[in-house]
C-alpha cells in the first residue's frame, strides 16, 4: 500500500534523537516500513560513523567463525589467540582425528591387555607411530591444500611446524600413555616406547627440510613395521625396546634435532611442490 | 617522473626434469598492471611463482621491492609486502570464506583481532563476497572460490600483487567488477596478471608480456602489440586456408587473421587476440583450445 502522508523533518530528527515519544514513534515506525521516501530521508538524519560501527559489530557477530574446541583449549593453556588459530587448523588436531585416535588406542590397549604376545606386538607397532602420523598430518603440501599461498607469508614456517608438533605431542602422547596402562604387569614397555616415538618425531622434522613430512612418515612407518615384525617372528617383540636399541633411538633423536636446527630455514623446500 | 622499478629479473632460468620452463628471462616491472600472456607451458606460472618467492630460480638474479629475496631478512620483508593468488588454489576443509581469509591474515601478521576482522571484511567486500562470507568455501561456486583466493591476495593492499588467472571461471558481471578493483590496485601497486583472456589484458593492462617456451616473445604496450596486426586481419565471405586463424563471425562474414588478403576481403580493425594469434601462430591456436 502506498503511503498517503510523509513525516516532516522535525519528526524524523526527534525520532533519531529518541525524543519522538511512544505514540509518534510507533506511528512513524509503522509508516517507515511502507514508505521508501521517508526511509531515504531519515537516513540523512542518522550519523554515518556510529551506524557503520554498529553494522560492523553485527557483521562480526554473524561472520566471524567461533573458535574450535582445540583453539579454545590452546588459548586456555596460554597459547596466544592468533597462534592458536593457526595451530588448530591442522587436520591431525581436529576433534574427529583425536576421537578416531582415542578409539584406535582403546582397541590397541585392550589387545595388549588380553591378546598376549600378538597384542603386545600390535601395541609396539602402533604406539611410537601415533605422534609421527600426527606430525605428518599437521603441516605440508599433502595436508594443506592452500600450502603454496601459505608459504608466501611473513609468519615463520618453522614456528608453525613446531607449534603444531608440540600440540600433536601434547594431545597424542597422553592418549597412548593411557592405552599403555592396560599393558599386563606394568612392564617398562609402558613408558620406553616414548623414546622411539620422540626420536621418530624428530626424524620426521629433520626429513621435512628435504622432503614432504608425509613421505618421511610413511618411510619410517614401513621401517618400524619391519623391525617390529622381525622381532615378533623371533617371539621377542619387546626386543625392539632393549637397552641397546633405546640408546640408538636416543642418539638418533639428538642427531635429528640438531640437523633440524641447522637446516630449519630450508623447511619443506618449495622445489618439492609439483 | 617514472616510478621506481619494483621487480627486476636478470637471466632467470628454471628447469624441471629436463624441460626448460624459463630460459634466461630478463624483465623489469614498475607500478601498474602488466598482463602475462602465453600458451599453456609457456612459463607464466613459473615466472609468477619465482616472483612470489614460492620457487627459487636455477640461475639469474631476482630483485623485489628493492630487496634480494635470496637472503632470509629480505625474504620476510618482501613477503610482508606482496599478495599472491596461485593458479590452482585449494582450501583446507571446513573453512568459511571469512574463516579462510582470516587465517591468511593471521599468517600475514595481522595479530590484533578487531583490525584484522575489519580488513577481512574490507577485502571480501572488494570482491563482492560480503554476502556469502559465512558459507563454507567448498559450497561456493568455482568463480566465488577464485574471488576468495583474490581477496586473500589483497589483504593489506600489497605493493606487489601476483595473480595467476584471477578471472578464470568468474561470470561476466563479476569480471567487470573485478576489473574495477584491479585497476584501482594498479594505480599504486605493481600488479602482474597471468591470463588466457586477451580481453582482460586489453581492458586492464598498459603493458603486456607474451611468453612462449620460456622466452619473452613480446614486451611492450598493449597498443603496440595490437598495432603489429594492423593490415593483417580481414573480413571475407569465405575462410582463407592460408590464414593463421579463420572463423565465421555472427554477421556471417569470416574473420581471417593472416598475412595476405584473401580475394574479395576487406581489412578490419585488429584486436589484441588477433595480434596474439599472429605472434604465436599455430602454437597459440593448439594450446588455447586445450586451455
Amino acid at each position: 500500500m502506498k503511503a498517503t502522508w510523509h513525516a516532516d523533518d522535525a519528526l524524523l530528527a526527534r525520532y533519531v534523537r529518541g525524543d519522538a515519544g511512544s505514540l509518534d514513534g510507533a506511528s512513524l515506525e509503522q509508516h517507515l516500513t511502507r514508505c521508501a521516501d521517508c526511509r531515504a530521508r531519515i537516513a540523512t538524519h542518522v550519523e554515518a560513523a556510529p551506524l557503520a560501527k554498529v553494522w560492523s559489530r553485527v557483521r562480526e557477530e554473524v561472520q566471524a567463525p567461533a573458535p574450535s574446541l582445540v583453539e579454545r583449549l590452546l588459548t586456555r593453556v596460554g597459547v596466544p589467540a592468533p597462534d592458536a588459530l593457526l595451530v588448530a587448523v591442522a587436520p591431525s588436531l581436529r576433534a574427529s582425528w583425536l576421537f578416531g585416535l582415542a578409539v584406535t588406542l582403546g582397541f590397541v590397549g585392550l589387545g595388549a591387555a588380553y591378546g598376549g604376545a600378538r597384542g603386545l606386538t600390535f601395541f609396539l607397532l602402533v604406539a611410537p607411530l601415533v605422534p609421527v602420523a600426527g606430525v605428518a598430518f599437521a603441516y605440508g603440501p599433502d595436508v594443506d591444500p592452500s600450502y603454496e599461498v601459505g608459504v608466501v607469508v611473513p609468519y615463520p614456517a618453522a614456528r608453525l611446524l613446531l607449534l603444531r608438533t608440540a600440540a600433536v605431542l601434547a594431545t597424542s602422547l597422553p592418549l597412548v600413555l593411557v592405552a599403555a596402562l592396560l599393558l599386563p604387569g606394568m612392564s617398562w614397555t609402558a613408558v620406553t616406547w616414548l623414546l622411539p616415538a620422540l626420536a621418530f618425531t624428530a626424524l620426521v622434522l629433520a626429513a621435512s627440510t628435504w622432503t614432504r613430512p608425509t613421505f618421511a612418515a610413511v618411510s619410517l612407518g614401513i621401517a618400524w613395521a619391519c623391525a617390529v615384525g622381525a622381532a615378533a617372528l623371533d617371539r621377542d617383540p619387546d626386543s625392539v625396546l632393549d637397552p641397546t636399541r633405546l640408546l640408538v633411538y636416543a642418539a638418533t633423536g639428538i642427531v635429528a634435532t640438531l640437523v633440524f636446527r641447522i637446516r630449519i630455514h630450508r623447511l619443506i623446500p618449495v622445489g618439492s611442490l609439483s | 617522473m617514472t616510478a621506481a622499478i619494483t621487480v627486476g629479473l636478470t637471466g632467470i632460468t628454471k628447469r624441471y626434469r629436463g624441460t626448460t620452463a624459463l630460459d634466461a628471462v630478463d624483465l623489469s616491472f614498475r607500478p601498474g598492471i602488466t598482463g602475462l600472456l602465453g600458451p599453456n607451458g609457456a612459463g607464466k606460472t613459473t615466472l609468477l611463482r619465482i616472483i612470489a618467492t614460492v620457487l627459487a630460480p636455477d640461475a639469474g638474479e631476482v630483485r623485489l621491492l628493492g630487496r634480494n629475496p635470496a637472503t632470509p631478512d629480505d625474504l620476510a620483508d618482501v613477503r610482508r609486502r606482496l599478495g599472491y593468488q596461485p593458479q590452482d588454489m585449494g582450501f583446507p576443509r571446513a573453512f568459511t570464506g571469512f574463516g579462510f581469509v582470516d587465517y591468511m591474515a593471521v599468517l600475514k601478521e595481522w595479530t590484533a583481532r578487531a583490525p584484522r576482522h575489519d580488513e577481512v571484511r574490507r577485502v571480501l567486500d572488494l570482491v563482492d563476497l560480503g554476502e556469502v562470507a559465512t558459507k563454507r568455501v567448498r559450497a561456493l561456486s568455482g568463480g566465488q572460490r577464485r574471488r576468495v583466493a583474490l581477496a586473500q591476495a589483497m589483504l593489506g593492499d600489497p605493493e606487489l600483487m601476483l595473480l595467476d588467472e584471477p578471472t578464470t571461471g568468474v561470470d561476466p558481471e563479476q569480471r567487470v567488477s573485478l576489473r574495477q578493483v584491479l585497476s584501482r590496485a594498479g594505480e599504486r601497486s605493481t600488479v602482474l596478471l597471468s591470463t588466457h583472456q586477451t580481453e582482460d589484458v586489453a581492458a586492464l593492462c598498459d603493458r603486456v608480456v607474451v611468453l612462449d617456451q620460456g622466452r619473452v616473445r613480446f614486451d611492450g604496450a598493449v597498443i603496440d602489440l595490437v598495432a603489429t596486426a594492423a593490415g593483417r586481419v580481414w573480413l571475407a565471405d569465405a575462410p582463407d586456408p592460408a590464414a593463421c586463424a579463420s572463423w565465421r563471425t555472427g554477421t556471417g562474414k569470416h574473420r581471417n587473421v593472416g598475412e595476405a588478403a584473401p580475394p574479395g576481403a576487406e581489412p578490419t580493425e585488429p584486436t589484441l587476440e588477433d595480434a596474439y594469434l599472429l605472434l604465436l601462430g599455430d602454437r597459440a591456436l593448439t594450446t588455447e583450445v586445450a586451455a
